[in-house]
């Protein structure tokens, strides 16, 4: 659980009419993470395709180029179709396929195109269609400059005043004006003024004849005979699409599938007639993969395990119980870790609700978030991260339920009974009688939630600290040794914490009676604080240690720690801050509600306070309820051990949607 | 409610509201700067978020200061 599953280094050596077998049965089996054949010599050179590798991926090509074509991409075909049946109408499909689609695609861009042609020549012509102007006149003069477009405002007075020889057509459209200026070629610079000013915008007309207003309704008959022609092609083309979409996709799955498999013998290391295969896999799958070559290959090829090298570390393949599995997902948002570090993930699964429950600690909201979870779980089939991320959800809706119900007593933000110090407040106790009191008491217990959390980093880092500890005992001795330092130093603030508290919480109280009760309760008072002599010894001895393990800079992190410690202060912010945003929102509209007596006001309070109560306490708070308890692991714990960088275990698989292995 | 009590309140408020500033400036440079690396390589969303959440610690130590002063009023 703690750590990654086992490998063995495997090589699987095979004469050369064993190879196809062979790689089918590795993507079958689906557990050989392969390492690339990279410095080919004398006696190997790297493998050839299988021989069908080419014919299929042309065949991929085209099948593609229709799926284009076809705007198939994204279609999910309902059933699956056995491979048997793809490959036996395969040849004569893409035949079809290639006769009908390509030709009808051909016309239909033609015919579209056409259309896009008419539809701009009419942008063009329809300012000038009320002018009466011919279209060949715009243009074809020697010693006449013609402008056409339009203007923000009319140039006719602009024009009388600067211009000569000119004549000039105005129409009024809507908020502009269409405009056809002809002018002498010596007065063009002047013109060209007195349109800029006018906000002149130049539109080029298409080379026609006749009348803009003929052009347009010429235009507009074409357009709709090209429609009708467009629409029996669409139609045509669908029919394709209806009649082959599910069939293209699943062949386009297996044929990507077959050339997967072609492509593989590339990454093998291969003699004139032999194949060398080399990887790693699950050490417990070993027998499995001996056994499935010896039935298939029938003696063509074998595997052994071999000794790995120093230098050559294998893949991780995280392995955890499947209520943990979903927990993986917070770790794959880091990186793998490496093949000989400890696996987070059990600890994730059990801190991370606890965190998330803890800080919500509500009822009410906590069985929202459960049925939330649950809801992704149950409803997203695509996305096995977003399920994942539901299963967590889930899971921690699950304990800020029992939070809420067991410990804080509350539900809504409404606690269960009124708190003794404020009798007045709002509570369940109008609807009925819930027999649980608090434990803590969110709004007032403050001082106990601080206590706790101080209790819940001290163990969280203390465990960081013991997982630092098997990590780096392997490599080296004395990076373990430190640990210890940081361990002692962490006790001892802890228990200075826990002194300061002394009995004023219960889980002080507690500490203090059983895990302090050993050391002397000797103290000294400095500046007005009490500090307990047992925590100053087991600071100093902590940092005396670390000189001597990491170094003289490792002293400069000890005000680290104790910050690290006062971050899961931020429990019991959160768990105060949501709860008292919870009860504001309660007391600024219970009145509204319950005492304005006009059923109107009541209604809309009503709305209000849902609507706050859904945005800010649920949504936004379970959010940054959820980056906070993700963060004290991601930056806290984890920066205690964890590295990293390790390489995900990738084995040789495919996955089939849209086709099955016919029997 | 006596002058000391006040200046207590006072300066709980102080503490959690200067605090408050400080992790604001200083979280809206670096998440800035996260975001940034994040949309060119989405791996870096971890390694963002965890320098984006450091400066969190300063309005946690206000909250705590903030926690003693409410408590000494």
């Amino acid at each position: 659980m703690l750590r990654p599953e086992e490998m063995t280094r495997t090589v699987i050596v095979g004469s050369m009419d064993g190879l196809d077998p062979t790689v089918e049965c590795l993507y079958e089996l689906g557990i050989l993470h392969l390492i690339d054949f990279t410095n080919p010599g004398e006696d190997f050179k790297l493998g050839q395709p299988l021989p069908s590798a080419s014919d299929a991926s042309q065949k991929l090509l085209k099948l593609r180029s229709m799926i284009r074509a076809l705007e198939l991409e994204g279609h999910k075909p309902e059933a699956k179709l056995p491979t048997d049946e793809i490959e036996s109408k395969l040849q004569q499909a893409l035949v079809t396929l290639d006769l009908n689609t390509a030709a009808k695609v051909e016309t239909k861009q033609k015919i579209v195109a056409l259309i896009r042609e008419r539809e701009s020549e009419i942008r063009a012509l329809e300012p000038f269609q009320t002018l009466e102007i011919p279209v060949e006149e715009f243009e074809g003069y020697e010693s006449i400059s013609v402008f056409s477009g339009t203007t923000k405002v009319d140039p006719t007075e602009s024009a009388q005043e600067r211009l000569k020889g000119y004549e000039l057509f105005v129409d009024r459209l809507k908020g502009t004006f269409a405009v056809i200026l002809f002018v002498s070629n010596d007065e063009k610079a002047e013109a060209t003024k007195v349109l800029s000013d006018a906000g002149f915008q130049e539109i080029k007309v298409p080379k026609r004849t006749g009348h803009p207003a003929t052009i347009i309704s010429k235009d507009r008959t074409e357009i709709s005979e090209f429609e009708k022609d467009l629409a029996r092609i669409e139609d045509d083309i669908e029919a394709i699409r209806k009649k082959f979409a599910d069939f293209i996709v699943a062949s386009e799955e297996n044929l990507s599938i077959e050339v997967l498999k072609a492509e593989t013998p590339l990454r093998f290391a291969a003699s004139a007639n032999s194949f060398v295969v080399d990887g790693w896999i699950p050490a417990a799958k070993f027998g499995e993969l001996q056994a499935a070559l010896e039935s298939v290959c029938g003696g063509r090829s074998f595997v052994e395990v071999i000794q790995p090298e120093e230098d050559e570390t294998p893949p991780t393949k995280l392995k955890n119980p499947k209520p943990v599995g979903p927990f993986e997902l917070f770790i794959s948002m880091v990186s793998s870790p490496k093949y000989d570090e400890i696996d987070p993930t059990l600890m994730l699964f059990i801190t991370f609700p606890l965190f998330f429950g803890f800080m919500i600690g509500d009822l009410g909201f906590g069985a929202g978030l459960t049925a939330g979870g649950l809801l992704i779980v149950w409803k997203v089939k695509g996305s096995p991260d977003l399920r994942r991320l539901g299963m967590i959800i889930f899971a921690g809706g699950l304990v800020a339920s029992i939070f809420g119900l067991f410990v804080f007593a509350e539900a809504f933000g409404i606690p269960f009974h009124p708190p003794v110090e404020t009798p007045d407040e709002p509570s369940w106790e109008s609807v009925g009688y819930i027999p649980i009191h608090p434990a803590i008491d969110k709004m007032h217990d403050v001082n106990e939630l601080l206590a706790l959390s101080m209790l819940a980093g001290w163990a969280h880092l203390s465990v960081g600290l013991f997982f630092g500890f098997a990590n780096a005992y392997h490599h080296s001795k004395k990076h373990a040794f430190a640990k210890v330092g940081w361990l002692l130093i962490l006790l001892g603030l802890f228990e200075e914490t826990m002194a300061i508290a002394g009995d004023a919480t219960a889980t002080s109280g507690f500490i203090n009676s059983t895990l302090f009760s050993i050391f002397p309760a000797n103290a000294i008072e400095v500046a007005g604080i009490s500090l307990a002599i047992p925590a100053i010894v087991l600071i100093l001895i902590g940092i005396a240690i670390l000189p001597i393990t990491e170094g003289p800079f490792a002293l400069t992190e000890v005000t680290g720690i104790f910050t690290n410690l006062i971050s899961y202060a931020r429990l019991a912010a959160l768990a105060v801050g949501k709860g008292g945003m919870a009860l504001a929102f309660n007391t600024m509209l219970f009145p509204l509600i319950f005492e304005s007596g006009n059923i109107a006001v009541a209604i809309l309070g009503l709305i209000v306070l849902v609507v706050a109560q859904l945005f800010f306490v649920f949504f936004l708070g379970a959010l940054s309820t959820g980056i906070q308890a993700i963060r004290l692991n991601y930056v806290e714990f984890f920066l205690k051990f964890f590295e990293g960088g390790g390489t995900e275990f990738s084995p040789l698989r495919y996955q089939r949607k849209y086709s099955m292995v016919s029997e | 409610m006596d002058i000391g009590t006040g200046l207590a309140l006072v300066g709980a408020g102080i503490a959690i509201g200067v605090a408050g500033l400080g992790t604001g400036v200083a979280q809206g440079q670096v998440g800035a700067a996260a975001v940034g690396a994040t949309a060119e390589d989405p791996k870096m969303f971890v390694r963002g978020m965890i320098f984006m959440v450091l400066p969190e610690t300063i309005v946690i130590l206000g909250f705590v200061i903030a926690f003693f002063l409410f408590g000494k009023a």
